[in-house]
C-alpha cells in the first residue's frame, strides 16, 4: 500500500517541487495539497494522510499552529516542519507543537526523503542542529528541552494566536470574523484580550509581536548596491 | 520557438518546482540551474540562455547584483525577476538593474508561463499582489 503524503505551503512552485522530489520515491503519493494552515488541517482530516509536510511561514495559520491543531484533532498525525530557519526558538516550538520531523527548506531536496523514510519507519529526523540542542537540553536539565528562553506566545490561547497572525497580516477584525466565522463582535473581545495581555497599544506592536514569535514571517531586501565583488545577500 | 533558460535560486526546491512548471511548456528547455549570482553569471556566459529566471536573495552574489553584472555582458539575455518581495520599491530596483520582467514567487505557478512568454519576446511583464503589506495603523 502507497504512503500517502499531504503538501501545506503557501507557494504553489515550493508545492510543485516538493511532489516532482516525493513522487520519485516508488511506493510514495502525494494525495493532496494545500495553501494554508487552516485548508491543511481540513484535507487532513478529510484524507487522513500517513505523513503531513507542512511549511512553518504560511498564511492565515502558520505551520506551527497547524501542527498543534491537527495533533489535538488526532494525535496520530505525523508532521514534518519545513522552516527557512533553525533558531532554537523555532526548534522549541516545533518539537513543543509535536513535530516528528523538522527539515530546512534549503535542505529538502537532501533531507526530506530521508525525514519521510524516518517516519514511515516509526522514527523522528531533525537537523543535526535540533538534535545538538535538543541533547543540550536533556543533559543540563534532565528534559528533552531548555525552557530557559521560552517564547511569550503560549501566553495567548490557539485561538488568540489565531487572531493574532490574521490581525497582524493586515486583516480588519470583520475580515478576521468571516475567516474564522466568528461574530466581528467576538474577533473584537479577542483583539482586546490580546493587547490587554501583552500590554499593547497598536497593531504595529502586534505586527512585531508576530515577527518575533514565528506567527509571521518576512523575507528582507538584500543590502544596497555595493562596491564590485560578491557579497552575502 | 525553442527558449532556452537557465533557472537561478539558491533553494534546490525552488529550482525544481520552477523547472518543473517550465518544462511542461512545448519548446521551452531548462538548460541549467544556479544557486547564486556568481554561478549564474558563470552559467549565462557558458549556455548562452535567452533567458535567465533569477531569485533576488542568494548567498555570494544577490540576483540584482548578477542582474547590473549580467547587463553589460550579456545585452541579449533577458531577465526576470521570481521574488518573495512583494514590493514596488523592490520591483522597480530590479527593473533599473535591467530585468525585462518581475514575477512574485507566491504566484509563480500563476504568472511565471506569460512573463516568459514575454521576456522572450523583449515585451515587460510585472506583477505584483495587490495588497502587499499588512496596514500599520
Amino acid at each position: 500500500m502507497k504512503l500517502r503524503i499531504l503538501l501545506a505551503d503557501d507557494h504553489e512552485i515550493v508545492r510543485r517541487g516538493l511532489r516532482a522530489l516525493l513522487e520519485k520515491h516508488e511506493g510514495w503519493e502525494v494525495c493532496g495539497e494545500a495553501s494554508d494552515g487552516r485548508e491543511a488541517v481540513e484535507k487532513a482530516l478529510q484524507l487522513n494522510p500517513d505523513v503531513v509536510i507542512v511549511d512553518i511561514g504560511m498564511p492565515n495559520l502558520n505551520g506551527l499552529d497547524t501542527t498543534r491543531q491537527l495533533l489535538q484533532h488526532d494525535p496520530h498525525f505525523k508532521v514534518i516542519v519545513l522552516t527557512i530557519t533553525d533558531s532554537d526558538q523555532v526548534i522549541r516550538e516545533a518539537l513543543d507543537a509535536g513535530a516528528r520531523g523538522f527539515v530546512l527548506k534549503s535542505d529538502a531536496a537532501r533531507d526530506l526523503v530521508s525525514a519521510v523514510e524516518a517516519l514511515q519507519n516509526k522514527r523522528m529526523f531533525f537537523t543535526p542542529r535540533v538534535n545538538d540542542l535538543v541533547l543540550a537540553g536533556f543533559l543540563e536539565k534532565g528534559q528533552t528541552v531548555s525552557r530557559n528562553e521560552a517564547p511569550k506566545l503560549p501566553t495567548l490561547t490557539a485561538r488568540e494566536r489565531e487572531i493574532t497572525q490574521l490581525l497582524a497580516e493586515g486583516n480588519s477584525s470583520k475580515e478576521v470574523a468571516s475567516l474564522l466565522n466568528l461574530s466581528t463582535k467576538t474577533v473584537e473581545t479577542h483583539r482586546s484580550n490580546i493587547m490587554r495581555k501583552l500590554s499593547f497599544h497598536s497593531i504595529r506592536d502586534l505586527v512585531v509581536y508576530a515577527i518575533k514569535n514565528n506567527l509571521i514571517q518576512i523575507e528582507l531586501p538584500p543590502p544596497p548596491k555595493t562596491p564590485a565583488g560578491p557579497t552575502a545577500a | 520557438m525553442t527558449i532556452r533558460i537557465l533557472v537561478v535560486d539558491d533553494h534546490p526546491i525552488v529550482r525544481q518546482g520552477l523547472k518543473t512548471l517550465l518544462e511542461g511548456h512545448s519548446g521551452w528547455q531548462v538548460v541549467g540551474e544556479a544557486s547564486d549570482g556568481a554561478e549564474a553569471v558563470e552559467k549565462a556566459r557558458d549556455l548562452n540562455p535567452d533567458v535567465m529566471v533569477l531569485d533576488v536573495t542568494m548567498p555570494r552574489m544577490n540576483g540584482l547584483e548578477a542582474c547590473r553584472l549580467l547587463r553589460s555582458q550579456a545585452p541579449e539575455l533577458e531577465i526576470l525577476f521570481v521574488t518573495q518581495h512583494d514590493s514596488p520599491q523592490m520591483m522597480r530596483e530590479a527593473l533599473e538593474a535591467g530585468a525585462r520582467g518581475y514575477v512574485v514567487k507566491s504566484n509563480a505557478a500563476r504568472d511565471l508561463l506569460a512573463a516568459v512568454e514575454a521576456v522572450s519576446q523583449h515585451r515587460v511583464f510585472t506583477a505584483l499582489n495587490e495588497r502587499s503589506f499588512p496596514q500599520l495603523t
